[in-house]
């Protein structure tokens, strides 16, 4: 009977420490586990070039999300065809849809430049979204390759304050050319492949 | 960080072994604590022997404090941790029926196991009621599968549910088992009594 009550007691001394101390935030998360994910990012091996993310729009096998983590006002005013708006602040809340894409799955995070789409990468490797890549220096080189080149003086991939640095008179949202440029584009620019399957899916159907 | 891939550190054998391991210390646990005996089993449903209440929320309980004070000090990452989806209409439906199976036959599919282990007639009758109902369940199961796979809502825990921490959470159900515990054996001395 001694030996029940002490166990009762370890248990509920246990579980209220637990209660107070709380469970680790996203916050929380990513300094943990920083060693494991930052490596990634300083090879850039998860920045997927304009290219390589047009090609892979075409790619019917691949379960692709392209997640624009932007403000509503820069999507209002520029935005690719296949986007989905998911802005920082919400980026949390689909971090279970997009861990549950399954081996062909793919998400691609989209910011002006990359700081945004930077911290929304770094939230979902660390809430178990295992296949998410960076579109390498954002919407902004986006529109540098496949729009009008920006009057402004084009930042390097990887720098740049997170601004949409080009010009719209009006939002078009995903009217604007750009927005679905032809696939050709993909086949003519040189790039370096870099997004990987988590397995490898085989191509099917079609006629003939 | 846990969880491991096993196979991934100790091999396709290696992990076998780990596997066989787990499933005998499992197995040795509950024939053990008398659950391979269906009286013992079926007395938790007439409050005369609260073994199953007291072996399982020990269980559920000491395993919550665990993951959730090694998710806390960053040992483990629950979110690569599976938990079963929770599919509220049909789970109702088949904890009533595992229920009414359960006090018939005196045994849930792991204990039937467990029993069948030490050569029990009745057990193994049971095993065999399971195979012919997972054999009728299967062959029958696109008839009411929209109703089997609706209701789907995810990863769904008691914390998602009192939009609490998951540390409050395991404090409510470590303070329900103590409550149910000591309850219990408040209930099983006065039917005790009572048959006295």
């Amino acid at each position: 009977m001694k030996a029940t009550v002490i166990g009762a007691l370890v248990v509920l001394v246990a579980s209220a420490a637990l209660a107070l101390k709380g469970q680790p935030t996203v916050e929380d998360k990513w300094r943990l586990r920083a060693a494991e994910f930052e490596p990634k990012l300083k090879s850039r091996e998860v920045f997927i070039d304009a290219g390589e993310l047009l090609a892979t729009m075409q790619e019917d096998a691949i379960n692709l999300v392209v997640a624009d983590v932007r403000s509503e006002r820069d999507w209002n005013v520029f935005r690719l065809l296949e986007a989905e708006h998911v802005p920082l602040g919400r980026i949390d809340n689909q971090a279970p849809r997009f861990a549950k894409l399954g081996d062909s799955g793919v998400v691609v995070l989209v910011s002006n430049d990359e700081a945004a789409a930077v911290e929304a990468w770094k939230r979902l490797m660390v809430q178990g979204a295992p296949n998410a890549y960076i579109l390498e220096g954002g919407v902004n080189r986006w529109l540098d390759i496949y729009g009008e080149p920006a009057a402004e003086r084009q930042a390097a991939p990887g720098q740049g304050n997170d601004t949409l640095r080009h010009p719209f008179a009006v939002a078009l949202g995903a009217r604007h050319p750009a927005s679905h440029p032809d696939a050709h584009h993909a086949a003519k620019r040189e790039f370096e492949k870099k997004i990987k399957l988590l397995k490898k899916v085989t191509k099917t159907g079609g006629c003939g | 960080m846990a969880p491991l891939d096993i196979v991934a550190v100790a091999g396709t054998t290696g992990a076998i072994v780990v596997y066989l391991l787990i499933g005998f210390a499992f197995g040795f646990i509950l024939e053990s604590v008398g659950f391979g005996d269906s009286r013992k089993l079926a007395g938790q449903f007439y409050f005369k022997e609260m073994t199953v209440l007291k072996v399982m929320f020990t269980a559920i309980v000491t395993a919550a404090v665990l993951i959730f004070w090694s998710v806390a000090l960053g040992l483990l990452d629950y979110d690569a941790v599976w938990v079963n989806p929770t599919y509220l209409p049909s789970g109702i439906l088949g904890g009533i029926i595992m229920g009414v199976g359960f006090v018939i036959g005196g045994y849930c599919p792991g204990t039937s196991l467990v029993a069948a282990s030490t050569l029990k007639l009745d057990a193994f009758f049971f095993v065999g009621g399971i195979i012919v109902g997972v054999f009728f369940f299967g062959e029958s199961a696109g008839l009411f599968k929209d109703f089997f796979e609706g209701g789907n809502a995810g990863r769904f825990t008691l914390a998602d549910w009192l939009g609490v921490d998951m540390g409050v959470a395991v404090f409510l159900v470590s303070l329900m088992a103590v409550v149910l515990f000591w309850g219990g054996d408040k209930i099983t001395a006065m039917v005790q009594s009572h048959k006295g």
